[in-house]
Parts: C-alpha cells; sequence; structure tokens
C-alpha cells in the first residue's frame, strides 16, 4: 500500500532522477535501448521513440485513440511486468503512468516505492468495494440518460407552474361568493373588442378564452391552465396510488390463492369484454347527484375502477412464475404465514414493475379524466373544478381554434409536456429497474 | 311468420350441429368413420364451443350488470322527468305518457318481472313486437306496428329525427354501416401503416428512423386521445385542406377520419411488430439461417416476419369487429352518424336504452372476436396443439 509520502518520494524519482544510479535500483524501461537489453520485447513494432521530437509525436499521432495493449515491459527486480500490470498499480493516479511514459527509463528504490503497513484484523473483515445498492444502481443507470434528465426537469416545472403558478400571474376565474362558484374575473370588453378571440399579450400571456368555450369565455387562459394542471395532476396522483395499492393486493391474493384463480380469470374477463367508456358513463350518471359534495372522488373511484387490472393481472403472472421455487417451498414447509410470504418472499421481486407503474399511471389517469371531460362527465366547473381536461375540451368545441391556434396550443402543450414526461420516466425507470442492465 | 321459420330453423340448426359434434366425439355415432371423426370431432371445434360456453357467463354477467346499473344510473322515474315534464301539460297526461314509456322501455313490473322481460328480449329467439302508444285526448293505448326481431333492444324516445318509440334497433343499424364502412378503411390504413412501421423500426434498430419512431409511439401512448386527435385534425383539415365535417358520399370528407384512426392504431401495431420481431432475432433459427448463407432480406421478410405475425393473428378479428363499434371520440369530432355519436347522443337525451344497446352489443362483438382470435391463433400457430380433452 502507498502512503502519501512514499507516491511523493517515487513521483520525485521518476521525473527528476531518472537516471540516478543507487545500489538497489530497479529498472522500469520503456526506451528502445533498454527494452533491447532486457530482450524481453522482440517485436520491432514495440518500440517507443524518444518522448522528444518529430518521431514521437508521429508515434503519439498514429496510437491516439488505440486502445494500449502489450507495448511496454517493465523489469522490476528482475521480473517482467506488463503494461496492464503496471496501470493496475499506478491506477490510483494515472500521472505517474505518464510519467513513466514521458520519462523514457526510471529507476527507483524498491523500499522508496513500496512499504509495508503491516495487518490489521478489522480491514481484513471490510470489503473494499462498496456494496451492491440496488436502488443506487437504478438511480445511476436512469440518470445515464440526457432525456429523463430533461424529463425531469421539465415535470418540477410544470409542478412548480402548478404550485407556484398563480403567485407570478393570476386572474382567478374562479370566486366563491356566498356559497356558490361564481365566474371569477372575466375580461369580456377586451374579448369584444378583439372579436371574440385575443391571443397571448403582455397582460394575457396565453391570451383570453374564446367565445367559442362556453363558461370559459373571456377569462385569462393562464389562470385556467394553471388551475387544471393542479387538479389533474393531483387527480393523476391519487389515481395512480390508488391503482397500485388495489392492484398489488388484488394481484398478490390471486396470484398466491390457488383457489381465486378461476373466480379472478372469469372477473378478468367480463372486464375485458365490456366496453369501459360506457360504463364509466352509466356510472357518471349514477353519482350525477353526489357530485356537488365527492366530486374528486367520484372521478377517482370511476377511474380507478378497472385500471387495477391490468397491474394485477402482471403481479399475478409473476407470482405464478416465482410462487414454486425452491426458496418459496422452503419458507412454506418452515411454517410462514401466507401474508408473510407474500410480503417478503413475493413482493420485492415485483418492486420495479410497481416503480414504472406509478408512473405511466399518472399520465393514463390524465388521459381518462380528458376523455370523460370530453362527454362532459367530469367535473362541473360551476361547482369549482377544473381540470385541464375541461379546458382543452372547451377549447376545441366548435372549429374556432383552427383560426385561433393559441387556444388549443396553451392547454395542449402542458397536457402534453406532463404526460410524456411523466411516461418517458416510468418507461425509462423500467429500463432502470431491470437488474440486467446494472453493471 | 316466416321470420318465426327462418329464426327458429336456424337457431335449430345450430342445436343440432352441436349435439351432432358431441355425439360424434363422444363415438356413439360414425365411431367407424374416421372422415367424419377427423372433422366433427376436431379439438379445434370443441375448443370454441368451450369458449362459447364460458364467453356465455361473461355476456351474462354483463347483461346483469347494465341492467342493474342502468336502474340506478337513470331511475325510470327521473328519467320520465326530464323526457316529458312540462308545465304546460295536465299531470294526468303526463302520467299517460309516463306509464306508456315505461311499459314500451321495459319498466314496468317488479325488479324480477322487469330482469326476466330484459333477458327476453336479448336472448336470440324471434319474437314479435309492437309498440304502444298513448292517445291522451281519450286517454287510450293504441297498440302499433309490430314487427319481429330476434334481438330486441328498447326503444329511442324524444330523439331529433326519430319517431317516439322507434326501434333501438332501427336506429343503430345504418349507424353500424356508417361506422364499419369508415372504421374497415381505418384498420386497412393502420395495419398498411403499422406492419412496415414495426419492421423498419426493427430492422434498423436503434437508428434514426427507429428513435423517432420510438417517440413517436411515446407520444401517441401518453398524449390524451382528443389533444391528439385536434392536432391531426388540425394538420389534415387545416393545412391539407381536407373538408372538416362527414358528407355522405363525398369520400374526400370520410379521409380525415380515416386517417386519424390508421395513425393512431398504427403506434400500436408497430410497437408489437418491432417488439415480436426483436424476440425473433436471437432464436436459433436465425443463427442458423445466417450460417448457411442466406441474404438478411431474406431471413428478415421470410423467416423472422412469419413467426413474427403469429401472436398477432390474435388482433385481426377485434380490430375488423371493433370497427363495427366505431370510435366514440373521432366520430364525434368528424360529425360522423355511426355508433360512437349516438353514444354521446344517448347521454345527452337520456336514452338509457340506446345505450345499454351499445354496451350488449360490444360485449357480444368482444367475446366472439376474442373467440375468433384464440381460433385463429391456434389454427395459424403449429405449435398449440388443442388436446383432446
Amino acid at each position: 500500500m502507498l502512503t502519501d509520502e512514499d507516491e511523493n518520494k517515487e513521483l520525485e524519482a521518476s521525473s527528476l532522477d531518472t537516471t540516478s544510479e543507487t545500489s538497489k535500483t530497479s529498472s522500469i524501461n520503456s526506451s528502445t535501448e533498454a527494452a533491447r537489453n532486457a530482450k524481453s520485447v522482440k517485436d520491432e513494432e514495440l518500440v517507443i521513440p524518444e518522448p522528444r521530437g518529430r518521431e514521437y509525436r508521429k508515434y503519439k499521432r498514429a496510437n491516439r485513440g488505440k486502445k494500449k495493449k502489450k507495448s511496454v515491459d517493465v523489469i522490476l527486480d528482475g521480473k517482467t511486468f506488463t503494461e496492464e500490470d503496471l496501470f493496475s498499480t499506478f491506477e490510483s493516479d494515472p500521472r505517474k503512468v505518464n510519467s513513466v511514459e514521458a520519462s523514457g527509463t526510471i529507476e527507483a528504490n524498491l523500499d522508496d516505492l513500496f512499504k509495508v503497513v503491516g495487518t490489521n484484523d478489522e480491514n481484513l473483515e471490510q470489503l473494499d468495494s462498496t456494496p451492491y445498492s440496488y436502488w443506487r444502481l437504478v438511480f445511476k443507470e436512469l440518470f445515464r440518460k440526457p432525456m429523463v434528465i430533461v424529463c425531469l426537469v421539465i415535470l418540477v416545472l410544470l409542478i412548480l407552474f402548478a404550485i407556484f403558478g398563480p403567485m407570478i400571474h393570476f386572474y382567478d376565474p374562479l370566486l366563491y361568493q356566498g356559497g356558490v362558484w361564481t365566474h371569477g374575473e372575466r375580461f369580456m370588453d377586451e374579448l369584444r373588442l378583439n372579436g371574440g378571440y385575443l391571443g397571448p399579450t403582455k397582460q394575457f400571456w396565453f391570451g383570453l378564452c374564446g367565445s367559442n368555450m362556453g363558461w370559459f369565455e373571456g377569462h385569462d387562459m393562464w389562470s385556467c391552465v394553471v388551475l387544471g394542471t393542479r387538479l389533474s395532476l393531483l387527480l393523476g396522483i391519487v389515481c395512480a396510488l390508488v391503482e397500485i395499492v388495489l392492484g398489488i393486493l388484488i394481484g398478490a391474493a390471486w396470484g398466491y390463492f390457488r383457489w381465486l384463480d378461476p373466480i379472478m380469470i372469469e372477473v378478468r374477463n367480463f372486464i375485458y369484454n365490456i366496453p369501459e367508456l360506457l360504463f364509466d358513463i352509466l356510472l357518471m350518471q349514477f353519482f350525477s347527484p353526489y357530485m356537488n359534495r365527492y366530486g374528486f372522488w367520484i372521478v377517482v373511484l370511476v377511474l380507478s375502477l378497472f385500471s387495477w387490472l391490468s397491474l394485477a393481472s402482471f403481479v399475478r403472472n409473476q407470482i405464478i412464475i416465482i410462487r414454486d421455487r425452491e426458496y418459496n417451498i422452503a419458507s412454506q414447509t418452515l411454517g410462514t404465514k401466507n401474508w408473510k410470504m407474500i410480503t417478503h418472499n413475493l413482493l420485492p421481486y415485483l418492486i420495479s414493475v410497481i416503480v414504472t407503474t406509478v408512473s405511466t399511471a399518472v399520465p393514463y389517469a390524465i388521459s381518462a379524466e380528458v376523455g370523460l371531460s370530453y362527454f362532459n362527465l367530469s367535473f362541473q366547473v360551476t361547482q369549482g373544478d377544473m381540470t385541464l381536461g375541461q379546458v382543452l375540451t372547451a377549447a376545441v368545441s366548435g372549429t374556432a381554434f383552427l383560426q385561433h391556434p393559441y387556444l388549443l396550443i396553451g392547454p395542449l402543450v402542458v397536457i402534453v409536456l406532463l404526460t410524456v414526461s411523466f411516461f418517458y420516466i416510468g418507461l425509462a425507470l423500467s429500463d432502470a429497474c431491470d437488474p440486467k442492465t446494472h453493471r | 311468420m316466416t321470420s318465426y321459420i327462418v329464426g327458429y330453423t336456424i337457431i335449430g340448426l345450430i342445436v343440432a350441429f352441436i349435439v351432432f359434434c358431441i355425439l360424434v366425439r363422444r363415438q356413439v355415432i360414425f365411431a367407424e368413420t374416421p372422415k367424419v371423426q377427423k372433422i366433427f370431432a376436431h379439438p379445434l371445434l370443441f375448443y370454441s364451443f368451450r369458449r362459447l360456453a364460458s364467453g356465455l357467463i361473461s355476456f351474462l354477467l354483463a347483461i346483469l350488470v347494465t341492467f342493474f346499473l342502468i336502474r340506478l344510473a337513470a331511475p325510470p322515474d327521473t328519467t320520465c322527468d326530464t323526457l316529458f315534464a312540462n308545465p304546460h301539460i295536465d299531470q294526468m297526461v303526463y302520467n299517460l305518457r309516463c306509464d306508456n314509456w315505461k311499459e314500451n322501455m321495459g319498466f314496468s313490473g317488479s325488479t324480477i318481472q322487469q330482469l326476466g322481460k330484459f333477458f327476453y328480449s336479448i336472448i336470440p329467439v324471434p319474437k314479435s313486437l309492437c309498440i304502444t302508444n298513448i292517445d291522451t285526448t281519450l286517454g287510450m293505448y293504441t297498440i302499433s306496428s309490430c314487427r319481429t326481431f330476434i334481438f330486441d333492444f328498447g326503444r329511442i324516445y324524444k330523439l331529433s329525427g326519430t319517431a317516439d318509440g322507434s326501434f333501438v334497433i332501427d336506429y343503430m343499424m345504418p349507424r353500424m354501416g356508417v361506422s364499419f364502412s369508415i372504421g374497415i378503411l381505418g384498420v386497412v390504413v393502420e395495419m398498411g401503416l403499422g406492419y412496415p412501421f414495426g419492421i423498419l423500426m426493427a430492422r434498423y434498430q436503434n437508428g434514426v428512423f427507429d428513435r423517432i419512431g420510438r417517440a413517436y409511439i411515446i407520444s401517441v401512448d401518453a398524449i390524451p386521445g382528443i389533444a391528439y386527435y385536434y392536432v391531426w385534425m388540425a394538420i389534415l383539415c387545416a393545412w391539407i385542406g381536407l373538408p372538416m365535417r362527414y358528407t355522405e358520399g363525398s369520400f374526400a370528407s370520410w379521409l380525415p377520419a380515416i386517417l386519424t384512426i390508421g395513425f393512431t392504431g398504427m403506434a400500436s401495431i408497430g410497437l408489437w411488430v418491432r417488439r415480436y420481431m426483436l424476440d425473433q432475432f436471437n432464436s436459433d433459427y436465425v443463427k442458423f439461417a445466417r450460417s448457411k448463407g442466406l441474404s438478411e432480406r431474406r431471413i428478415m421478410w421470410i423467416h423472422i416476419l412469419r413467426n413474427a405475425i403469429v401472436p398477432l393473428i390474435r388482433t385481426f378479428p377485434s380490430a375488423i369487429i371493433g370497427a363495427l363499434l366505431g370510435t366514440y371520440y373521432i366520430e364525434n369530432i368528424y360529425n360522423i352518424p355511426g355508433i360512437g355519436q349516438a353514444v354521446m347522443i344517448a347521454i345527452n337525451s337520456s336514452n338509457t336504452s340506446l345505450l345499454s344497446a351499445v354496451i350488449i352489443i360490444s360485449a357480444l362483438l368482444s367475446i366472439i372476436s376474442y373467440i375468433l382470435g384464440d381460433v385463429l391463433t391456434a389454427v395459424a400457430d403449429p405449435r398449440i396443439s388443442l388436446s383432446k380433452d
């Protein structure tokens, strides 16, 4: 083991005292002369010119980018070392290797180079390499992709936009007055003066909601989009959480208990065979009297009614695959309880799937809400709730958005950035979570 | 009368065929004739029967859930209010109309009776159906326009362009035709584009085309359908100048919808084709073909593609049958008078019978297409062997 002091000595020895002759010397030869003397390098191609002058520059240019092969042999105390050995010795500081190459012949005292530091029982027990950490490697793998970082930045900006947007620039479209949500600040005069549509200006960053937008008419688009992003994001995250909890619980039980399988397969067939949107429509009609009070939770319920199925079915398949492995049979024989079997033996295998589902479930829930909004079955703006889906649906009603594209661009850009960045991070995460990609 | 005879004959023939097949398989009849045994005791046939039976359970469940959900979501009295309440008419007249409506819609009687009627209307036996009309001035019911149906999905009230009490099936049939003609052309476009798209992505894996393709697939998958469809509308109608509204007979006005269906569906097809083809790349038979010295093109098109397509055959029937039901969003965007638009109309006009008809028909069609997909896969893939039992 080299101490700092020894390193300094060795550096000095290599850079300054290249020709000193001491009683106990070892010669590290990389020059042609020494190599020929030692007869260890027979090949003429391995000849390295003196480290100055035109010849050397030519050699350097020719070898640029090439992987260094066994071009240098080093003789140390009569033993021959290849260059690879040399590299591994000097791995901690590549400068030394350069200095070896640059100086040509190095003769250093072995005692100066190495010093016996003794052994320590405690150190013997410790591993030099850092212990394997799954999540550290997952994130290391994840952040290797520049797109992931871009998406994360976009996502953080959007979340900040949703939280702090009103502080930057806001004309509240919703005001609570006399127990009802009313039209907040509207700019009907500005709108009328501009023929019903007003694109982005200094005052209205995303423009004004046009006269085709029904309730939204005359409101500031930026403020509507901020409020919409808030609720859509919250809805997406809550739906994703519900989906994960239901999906894992049902999937784990479905895969683990054999008697449950035929029943759940029928349930799955049933859910696959019915048109989901139509069922959502009927359910929303059923719940419409309660929308006023429990609007958010009703939408969560409708959106996550069937969405757990794909995760549950995936978890079930995976559990069936690993359920009968030896370690599980051993646990079972030792009398482990079912619940503990699921949580300790089976679910840790599925952590990557679960993480991936979280990040792709959010954009799916946001999209699903946009779909419900299109059929006018989601929240009611008059009750103080506004989602991106409602803003978008209102913006595209009629064909005015073709003449005034700003109507579409504001909400669309936010929706696209939100869903695509979540989705891309989810895909990258699913790659990174695969232990096969870890190095 | 003729429709009764035809209907019952068809049902009788189907039942007779199934019984015959079972008898042949049990070797009660034709035990010594290998030709008959081979055709009528084919494992595939019995696999289809079994799948049909299990599909029937799903179908019955769907009917039950729809039945109760409709009564919960839109209680008959409330719907009656929205349809007939009018401050200018007499309460007695309102009651008469409402009762007549309930009678025609199958909302009269106890829940068990209603359920019985509902099941009877849906099971495929011929039945004669009449509409009762109410003469509010005399307070008399009159029966008019009796017809024979195999399926009865109820009636339509208070919908512009249709007479009160007209049959849902009459309303749906022409719409189904429109949906199908647009949908099937969309399927042709999406398959015509999707397969080459996936093949090219797999061929030049990690190349520029592959990267662009994957970005496209992610964007289609992540962006909400509505947002995406309107972007296509802006491109196709505002830039290219295709007509924005559907008109019957003008093919140019069909194009935006067809292309939108095609460009959307192409992404998922491309994704799966690429995935299945890449799965095949490292298999032994490909290595063997390569070591034999076959050209890459031949390996790609003859060896890999044929194997990669097998799992995709399952999707053909559902794509084609699914075209019957149209697309909810695209039909509403381009104002196409198809089933998807009918759903929107049904919601806005409280015609739950129309909604339940769409649910039941789509459940039935999806069951049939699943079974067909499985059978097709079994036919196409020689590795799948159906056991005798």
